[in-house]
């Protein structure tokens, strides 16, 4: 759980983006990143929620407001420097690429001159793709895939891993894989994750949630306070009930929309 | 990890032992330890630079084709995919045409350079849309480039009974016998710029290959990345057009057949589709200038005949990717 006191990685303040002056896509958006924080950002298709990660990664430049990594602002960070501190993995992976796993993972190394104490090696063996390493990416399930390319992540040595949905088309057991060895990579090195995901369900297991709609924020704060029938409702348009159990969990029940 | 390093040293020695045998082999066999003064003069004045212009060319349409095929993300593509070759052929038959001799037998060597660059600026100028290039943009405007090129290299031809033009027609095809020492040099410079450019972009050229986000959270800028990328395999292609007009296969090909043995790291698949390249183009010379003498066959014509049976075989044993 984070409190305002703890460092922040990253903060956006005000942070607007737009194509056309017409139609702006973000809207004087904040929100901030902790320390150890893993964030689920909910919102519906349209909403900008691939839109806030590109901004936060710096592929696309604000048109208004302030990016600051670690207190500095994001576009004063060389590009190496800053792909040492955030890493982000788009939600489409083009999985023909030619390379083997250990040729993908060791792209990670990129950005130094010096190799950082993680190896491809162990790596992999956090992800759990230790035996793997000569294989093509076009041979391994979607689940590996994924992990894959969180061990390039994990090379690479950011401390802030922005991911854009990443459990789209895994199977429900390869999502609970996923979230689980984010939650260790959490646990063990400290590293903060912001993953879109559309999941309700998933995301009443996170620390924090944020959800958009229109390109601006709903509601920031723990899945109890944000993820309300009420917010829900106006974020996504359904009803939903949410189902409070016994020992402190909770789960969404969709309600009748027809 | 051994077998990889064997497989690269085999790739360093192909080259080396192709120069040494093309000294030797021609229509006619020369020992170069007892060769007499005419021997020698044929080695030195003759063989010599035809098999390093060979080499140069070779080098320079393997590596190209590894890094265009990784920019545009297109495995078909190929050094004269951009209509950078169409410029150059354009210039060279209107300077055959025109019975330019300003430079000597540098002067078509020129034109054709001149040519590339100008085509590669303007395929650069059309693929450039909101600070940066764009794969398919360059690839769009190459090819119709290309065919207007193409369409007023044909108008010329049929309206013209010059014999320059058919000189230059040939050239364009591929010929190897204008070789000669002074050309040496300037090959040198551009291939030797060109190879090094890309190799030293080519940790960007994977990460782009992975996609332009994925490049961006590697810490490589896209756009400028693959703007340095495109000089580099302009240069590459302009140099060997002007050297010796245009060789099919290698520039396609090669680096498919190179990611067949080691893989699609460009840190590796550059520099050997490069050695690679060079000693195929020299092998086809010496099969074209030997098998029906005195009479050459065009060397790009062998390439293809010896080199594309051998990838469909590839292609069919090996458990092949895209680029």
């Amino acid at each position: 759980m984070s409190s305002a006191s703890e460092p922040k990685i990253l903060e956006l303040r005000r942070v607007s983006f737009s194509y056309s002056r017409q139609r702006p896509l973000i809207r004087e958006l904040s929100f901030s990143v902790g320390e150890g924080e893993f964030i689920g950002l909910l919102g519906a298709n349209g909403s900008g929620k691939s839109t806030v990660l590109k901004l936060a990664s710096g592929i696309l430049k604000p048109s208004g407001g302030d990016i600051l990594l670690w207190s500095k602002p994001l576009r004063t960070y060389h590009n190496r420097d800053r792909a040492k501190l955030i890493s982000y993995l788009p939600q489409t992976l083009d999985i023909a690429v030619p390379f083997t796993i250990r040729e993908l993972v060791g792209m990670g190394l990129y950005p130094y001159d010096i190799p950082p104490a993680m190896s491809v090696d162990s790596a992999l063996e956090m992800v759990g793709l230790q035996g793997e390493a000569s294989a093509y990416l076009t041979d391994l399930s979607g689940g590996e895939k994924r992990r894959t390319f969180i061990a390039m992540t994990l090379v690479q040595g950011a401390g802030l891993l922005l991911l854009d949905e990443p459990l789209a088309n895994l199977d429900i057991k390869y999502q609970i894989e996923l979230v689980r060895l984010l939650k260790t990579l959490r646990d063990e090195k400290n590293i903060s994750i912001v993953m879109a995901l559309h999941d309700i369900n998933m995301a009443l297991q996170f620390s924090k949630v944020i959800l958009v709609k229109d390109g601006a924020i709903l509601g920031v704060g723990s899945p109890a306070e944000v993820l309300t029938d009420a917010l829900i409702k106006d974020a996504f348009d359904v009803r939903v009930n949410i189902m409070r159990q016994t020992d402190g969990s909770s789960y969404i029940h969709y309600g009748d929309n027809a | 990890m051994r077998s990889m390093k064997l497989k690269i040293v085999i790739i360093v020695c192909i080259p080396v032992l192709v120069f040494g045998l093309s000294l030797v082999a021609g229509p006619k066999m020369i020992n170069p330890f007892s060769a007499d003064d005419i021997s020698r003069e044929i080695l030195f004045s003759i063989r010599a630079p035809r098999s390093l212009v060979a080499l140069l060319m070779g080098m320079a349409l393997g590596a190209s084709g590894a890094v265009l095929q990784g920019i545009l993300k297109n495995p078909l593509a190929d050094p004269y995919i951009l209509g950078i070759s169409s410029g150059a052929s354009l210039a060279a038959a209107l300077g055959f045409m025109a019975g330019a001799v300003f430079l000597g037998t540098f002067t078509i060597p020129l034109l054709a350079f001149i040519g590339a660059l100008i085509t590669g600026s303007i395929v650069g100028i059309m693929g450039w849309k909101r600070g940066g290039l764009w794969p398919e943009r360059l690839l769009l405007a190459g090819v119709g480039l290309s065919f207007l090129f193409s369409a007023l290299l044909m108008l010329f031809m049929s309206i013209s009974n010059d014999e320059g033009l058919r000189r230059a027609m040939l050239w364009i095809f591929g010929d190897l016998s204008m070789s000669e020492w002074s050309k040496i040099p300037y090959g040198m410079i551009f291939v030797g710029v060109g190879i090094l450019l890309s190799l030293s972009r080519a940790k960007a050229l994977n990460a782009l290959i992975l996609g332009d986000e994925f490049a961006h959270s590697l810490g490589f800028s896209p756009h400028r990345e693959r703007f340095i990328l495109f000089v580099s395999v302009g240069l590459l292609t302009a140099a060997s057009v002007s050297l010796g007009g245009m060789i099919g296969f290698i520039g396609l090909l090669v680096p498919h057949i190179i990611r067949f043995f080691i893989g699609s790291d460009s840190r590796l698949l550059i520099p050997c589709s490069a050695l690679i390249g060079g000693a195929l183009l020299c092998v086809a010379d010496i099969i074209s200038k030997s098998v029906l003498p005195p009479m050459e066959l065009p060397a790009g014509i062998v390439t293809a005949i010896i080199g594309s049976p051998y990838f469909l075989y590839l292609l069919r044993r090996k458990n092949v990717l895209s680029i």
